[in-house]
C-alpha cells in the first residue's frame, strides 16, 4: 500500500514545481495484480506483478508534455528527474489553438469504499482449489480454461493547482472458467465478479454449468437463418451495446466532432426507446466505484440517457477545453455505467414464454462498428447461446453473427429485467483498469438483424 | 552485461536457487531501457505528446509442469523476485493435469539489433514535429473536417537468460506512423481515408524509415483526392462479388483469419476464456485444404525491416523462416517449445518439428505467449493490380479497415473499409462508400483466385495486437501483395 512517505515525497516534488511556476500534475497508480490462468483443466499461469507509475502532465501556455515513469518511487530526485522529462517535453511542444485545462484535485479524497483485505491478500492456493472443485463436481470428463485475475488499485493525485490530494484503493476480482466437451466443439462459460472474495462462489458456478450441460450434451447446435428474430440479450451482449452505444454516442469529442451516431441529435431529444436509461453512477455498488477521475474532477452522478431521451454528453479535460465546456469527470479508465432495470421477470424464459422462437444471446464476441457515425455494429454469438421456443430451450445455436444499428436495437428493446447484475468489463493492458457496469440481467428485443451463421459453436 | 554487473550477478544466482528448488526450468528477462513516444496531431494541435519510460526483470519458473511468473520494477528485490515465481509455480503445480514441458535446447549466445540508422529518440521533438507539421499542412483543406497525425516511437534494450544457459542481448526498435482525414458525405456522415507507414521489408527502420516519403509523407494528395470523391459516393449494395485486397486491408484479413487461428497455444485450448479457440486441429496439418492452390503464407521472422522481426524469442529459439500454408494446404503452425512438445504428445505424432520461435512477452512484466512475428502471404504470378483489375468481371477493390469482427474460433468474420472501387468487365468505375465484406475463412482462402506479383508486396506494420491475460499488446508485420477473392459477401441487406 502506497505508504505516507511516498506521498510526502511527491507533494514535496509538487511544491518545488509550483514554487518555480511549473503547472502540473502528478498521478501515481500502483498495482498489486495477481492472475492465474487455467489451460487443459491445469494451472498454464500463476502470475503476480507488483507495479508502480508515476504519470505526470505539465502544461505550459498553450503547451503540454506528459511522461510516464514505471519505478520505484523511494527518491524524490526519481519524482524530479520525470517532471523534468515532462518540463521540457511541455517547452518543446508546438502551441495548440486553445488554451489546455490543467488536472486540479477539486475535494481532498482518501477513499477505499470497495477495499477487501481478503481479496488483496488472497493465497492464489485457494484459487486453484476452487478450480479444482468446480472440475471434480461439473465432471472430471471435460476440458477447462479460464482465468482469475484479482488486484489491489491505488491511485493518488495532487497537483500544483491547489494542495489537495486525493487518494483511492479498491481491490476488484474477475473469475472465468470455460467448460469444453472433449468430443464435441461447444464450451460453457460462467463469470464472476466483484470486490469482495466472499462474493465469489464455487457453488454458483457449478449450479450455472451443470444447468446448461443437458442442453448442450443432448442436442446439436441449430443453424440459425439470416433474417430478423426477437433475441434475448444476456447481461453481457447488452452491456456491451450499450458501452459501445454511449461511448460513441455520449462522447463529447465525437459528438462536436459530427463522428457519432448521436450527432444530428440534440440532448433533450429522444434518441432510444423511452424504457432506456443510462447513468454514469460512481456510488452504485454493482459497478468499481471511484470518487474522482484523473483530472481531480469529483466524480458524481451523471445522467446519459432518460427514459430514452439523450440528456448529457461527456467531457474529459482534453475535450473540455478544446470545446469551452466544463470537464464532466469523465477523464477515466473506470466509469460507472448503470443501465436502469425494468419489470421483466427475474427468469428470461419465463419472459418469452409465449414467443415461438427466440435467440438467447448471452456475451458478444468481437464487436466492432463498421460505421461509427451510423450507429452500426457487429459481434457474434459465443458462449451458453441458445434456441428457445415458447419458454422452453430447445438447443444450443452455431456461432451467430447480429449485424444492426443502436437506433434499431435500443429503440425495440421490449423487456428489461427488474433485476440487476454486475457486468466486468476491466482489461489489464499496459495497467490494471478495473471498470464495471451495472446492468438488468437481460434484455428482450425484437426485430434483431441476423446477418450470418456458422456451421459450428 | 557490463553496465548492470550486479543484475547479472542477482540473476544468475536467482536461476541457481531456482534449480536449487527443483525447478524443470527458468528463464529471466531484464529489459534495462524501455522506451517510448506517442505524438499526435489532431487538427493541428499536438494532442498527445507522451514519453514512457519502463525497466524492469521478468522471471518465468517451470516447476512440477506448470508456470510460475513474477516481476518487478524494483532492482533491489531480484532476490525476492526469483522466490515469488518459484512459489508461483509450485502453487501452480497443484493443479496439472497435462503438465508442460520445455523439453531441452541448446543454449543460445547471440544478440539481435534492429537495423537502424538514427535513434528516433535522438531525434529532437521540434524535428519530429516539424516533420508532423508539414504533412499535416499537406492535408489541410476547408473541406477536411478532421486531420489526424500519429507517431509512434519504440527502443527497448532486453537481455535474456535462461536455465539451460543462453544468453541473448536484443535492441529493438520500432517506428509507427499514421495519418488520417475525415470529411461529411451528402448523407451528413463522416467518412475518412487513412494511410500508415508500411516497409519494402528491406531496409533499416530507425527514424529514417519514416520520412522515406514514397513509405509514409507521400501519401496525402492521394488520400485527399480519394476523401473527395468518397463524399460524393453511392452506398455498396449488398451482393456476392469478387473482392481485391489492397495490402492495407489484406494484411488485417491475414491478421485475423490465418495469424490468430494458427497460433498454437489457441489450437491446443489456451485462449479458450478469452481470445477464443481455433477451427483448426491437430489433424489439420498437412491434410487441411485452407485455401486455393494459390495460397502460400509463411511465418518469416527475418523480414529485415519489420515490427515482426526481433532475433530471437523470449525463450531463446532464433526466429525461423517456414510455411504455413503450402499451394493451399496446411503444413505448420506459430510454435513455441511447450506448446510444440504437448502438440505431439497429445496427437501421438510428429506433427511439429521444433518450436517455430514465436514466445514473445510486450513487456517484461508479462510472461511469454505465441505470437504472430512476420506472418505473410507470398507473391504470386498475377501481375500487377492493374493485371488483376483487368481480369475482373464484377468486383470491388477494398483499401483500410474501419472494423473488425471474427468469430471466437476464427471461422468467421466481418470487415468494414475505408472505400471501395468498383470494377466491371475489368475496369474501374466509380468509388463506393461503406462498403463491408463478410465469409467463412475456408471458404473465402479457396475462392482466392488471383494472387499480385512481387511489385504489389508490402510489409504492413501493426502496433496493437491484443491477446493473452495479463493482456498484451504486441508489434507485429504482415507482408501481403494483392489478393482477389471471388463470391464474397459484401455490402449490408437494406
Amino acid at each position: 500500500m502506497l505508504d505516507q512517505k511516498t506521498r510526502e515525497l511527491l507533494k514535496k516534488v509538487r511544491d518545488e514545481a509550483a514554487e518555480k511556476g511549473v503547472s502540473a500534475s502528478f498521478t501515481i497508480h500502483r498495482e498489486k495484480s495477481h492472475l492465474m490462468r487455467i489451460g487443459n483443466s491445469s494451472v498454464s499461469l500463476n502470475t503476480s506483478e507488483e507495479l508502480t507509475r508515476l504519470d505526470l502532465r505539465v502544461v505550459d501556455g498553450r503547451r503540454e508534455g506528459t511522461h510516464t515513469h514505471l519505478v520505484e518511487l523511494d527518491d524524490p530526485d526519481t519524482a524530479r528527474e520525470a517532471l523534468d522529462v515532462a518540463v521540457k517535453k511541455a517547452a518543446m511542444a508546438a502551441e495548440k489553438s486553445y488554451q489546455p485545462l490543467s488536472e486540479t484535485v477539486e475535494d481532498d479524497m482518501d477513499e477505499s469504499p470497495q477495499f477487501d483485505s481478503a481479496l488483496a491478500n488472497l493465497d492464489p492456493a485457494e484459487k486453484a482449489e476452487a478450480y479444482a472443485e468446480i472440475f471434480s463436481r461439473t465432471g472430471d470428463r471435460y476440458n477447462y480454461s479460464g482465468s482469475w485475475s484479482s488486484g489491489v488499485t491505488e491511485i493518488y493525485m495532487v497537483s500544483t493547482a491547489n494542495e489537495r490530494e486525493a487518494y483511492h484503493v479498491g481491490t476488484d476480482q474477475l473469475f472465468s472458467v470455460v467448460l469444453k466437451d472433449p468430443d464435441g466443439s461447444w464450451e460453457l462459460r460462467d463469470d464472476q465478479t466483484g470486490w469482495r472474495f466472499d462474493q465469489f462462489s464455487v457453488d454458483d458456478t457449478v449450479r450455472r454449468l451443470t444447468s446448461l450441460l443437458p442442453v448442450f450434451r443432448n442436442n446439436r447446435g441449430f443453424r440459425v437463418d439470416e433474417g430478423e428474430y426477437t433475441v434475448v440479450l444476456g447481461s453481457g451482449a447488452l452491456s456491451e451495446i450499450v458501452s459501445f452505444a454511449v461511448f460513441t454516442g455520449m462522447n463529447g469529442r465525437m459528438w462536436e466532432e459530427n463522428q457519432g451516431w448521436t450527432s444530428d441529435r440534440k440532448p433533450g431529444e429522444r434518441i432510444v426507446g423511452d424504457n432506456l436509461t443510462v447513468i454514469d453512477d460512481p456510488g452504485n455498488e454493482n459497478t468499481f466505484r471511484f470518487g474522482f477521475d484523473l483530472a481531480g474532477k469529483t466524480r458524481k452522478s451523471f445522467p446519459l440517457i432518460e427514459k430514452g431521451v439523450f440528456k448529457n454528453l461527456m467531457y474529459d479535460i482534453s475535450s473540455a477545453a478544446r470545446f469551452g465546456k466544463e470537464p464532466t469527470g469523465h477523464h477515466t479508465r473506470s466509469p460507472s455505467m448503470v443501465i436502469g432495470t425494468g419489470d421483466g421477470p427475474g427468469d428470461p424464459l419465463q419472459a418469452v414464454a409465449d414467443e415461438p422462437r427466440v435467440l438467447w444471446i448471452p456475451a458478444l464476441h468481437y464487436m466492432n462498428m463498421p460505421s461509427i457515425s451510423r450507429g452500426i455494429f457487429t459481434g457474434s454469438s459465443r458462449f451458453n447461446a441458445l434456441l428457445v421456443e415458447n419458454g422452453e430451450i430447445v438447443s444450443p445455436i452455431f456461432s451467430t453473427r447480429i449485424t444492426d444499428s443502436f437506433q434499431n436495437v435500443l429503440n425495440n428493446v421490449r423487456t428489461l429485467s427488474s433485476t440487476e447484475v454486475s457486468e466486468n468489463g476491466s482489461s489489464t493492458y499496459a495497467r490494471r483498469a478495473p471498470v464495471a457496469m451495472a446492468v438488468p440481467s437481460y434484455a428482450v428485443i425484437e426485430g434483431v438483424k441476423i446477418t450470418d451463421c456458422a456451421e459450428s459453436f | 552485461m557490463s553496465d548492470h554487473p550486479e543484475v547479472q550477478r542477482q540473476v544468475e544466482s536467482g536461476i541457481d536457487h531456482a534449480l536449487a528448488e527443483d525447478a524443470d526450468y527458468c528463464d529471466v528477462r531484464f529489459y534495462s531501457k524501455d522506451k517510448s513516444e506517442f505524438l499526435l496531431l489532431y487538427d493541428g494541435n499536438l494532442e498527445a505528446n507522451d514519453t514512457g519510460t519502463e525497466s524492469g526483470l521478468g522471471v518465468r519458473v517451470l516447476w512440477g509442469g506448470a508456470w510460475g511468473f513474477a516481476a518487478s520494477s524494483d532492482l533491489g528485490s531480484i532476490e525476492e523476485t526469483f522466490r515469488r515465481a518459484v512459489r508461483n509455480a509450485k502453487t501452480a503445480s497443484t493443479l496439472v493435469r497435462i503438465p508442460l514441458d520445455m523439453g531441452t535446447q541448446s543454449p543460445q549466445k547471440g544478440s539481435y539489433e534492429s537495423p537502424m540508422k538514427v535513434s528516433p529518440f535522438e531525434v529532437s521533438l521540434k524535428d519530429k514535429l516539424d516533420f508532423l507539421q508539414r504533412i499535416d499542412r499537406e492535408l489541410e483543406e476547408d473541406w477536411i473536417q478532421r486531420r489526424m497525425l500519429r507517431a509512434g516511437f519504440q527502443e527497448r534494450r532486453v537481455r535474456f537468460w535462461n536455465s539451460e544457459g543462453s544468453r541473448i542481448d536484443k535492441h529493438l526498435c520500432n517506428v509507427f506512423g499514421a495519418m488520417m482525414i475525415m470529411g461529411m458525405d451528402e448523407d451528413g456522415r463522416m467518412q475518412r481515408r487513412s494511410h500508415s507507414l508500411f516497409t519494402t521489408g528491406d531496409g533499416t527502420r530507425g527514424w529514417e524509415l519514416m520520412i522515406r516519403p514514397e513509405l509514409f509523407s507521400s501519401h496525402t494528395e492521394r488520400i485527399k483526392t480519394e476523401l473527395s470523391q468518397l463524399l460524393k459516393a453511392d452506398e455498396l449494395e449488398y451482393g456476392k462479388r469478387s473482392v481485391i485486397l489492397l495490402p492495407g486491408q489484406g494484411h488485417l484479413q491475414v491478421h485475423e483469419t490465418i495469424g490468430h487461428p494458427l497460433e498454437l497455444d489457441r489450437i491446443l485450448g489456451y485462449e479458450l476464456s478469452y481470445a477464443g479457440g481455433s477451427f483448426v486441429d491437430l489433424g489439420s496439418f498437412g491434410e487441411l485444404r485452407y485455401g486455393s492452390e494459390k495460397l502460400n503464407a509463411s511465418s518469416y521472422g527475418g523480414v529485415a525491416n519489420s515490427p515482426g522481426s526481433f532475433g530471437f524469442d523470449d525463450e531463446g529459439t532464433p526466429e525461423k523462416n517456414y510455411l504455413l500454408i503450402d499451394k493451399g494446404i496446411l503444413v505448420n503452425a506459430l510454435t513455441s517449445r511447450a506448446m510444440v512438445r504437448e502438440a505431439n504428445e497429445r496427437a501421438g505424432r510428429k506433427v511439429f518439428e521444433g518450436s517455430g520461435g514465436v514466445a514473445r512477452a510486450s513487456s517484461f512484466y508479462r510472461a511469454p505467449i505465441d505470437r504472430m512475428t512476420n506472418i505473410n502471404v507470398e507473391p504470386g504470378d498475377d501481375g500487377s493490380l492493374r493485371d488483376i483489375v483487368e481480369a475482373t468481371e464484377d468486383g470491388v477493390i477494398l483499401d483500410n479497415p474501419t472494423s473488425w469482427s471474427i468469430g471466437s474460433n476464427r471461422e468467421h468474420f466481418h470487415f468494414g473499409c475505408e472505400i471501395a472501387w468498383e470494377i466491371k468487365n475489368g475496369k474501374r468505375t466509380r468509388i463506393l462508400k461503406n462498403p463491408t465484406y463478410q465469409g467463412h475463412t475456408l471458404e473465402f482462402y479457396n475462392s482466392l483466385s488471383a494472387v499480385g506479383g512481387r511489385s504489389t508486396w508490402r510489409v504492413e506494420q501493426v502496433n496493437n495486437c491484443g491477446k493473452g491475460e495479463p493482456n498484451q499488446t504486441m508489434e507485429i508485420g504482415h507482408g501481403v501483395p494483392v489478393m482477389r477473392f471471388d463470391d464474397v459477401v459484401t455490402g449490408e441487406r437494406g
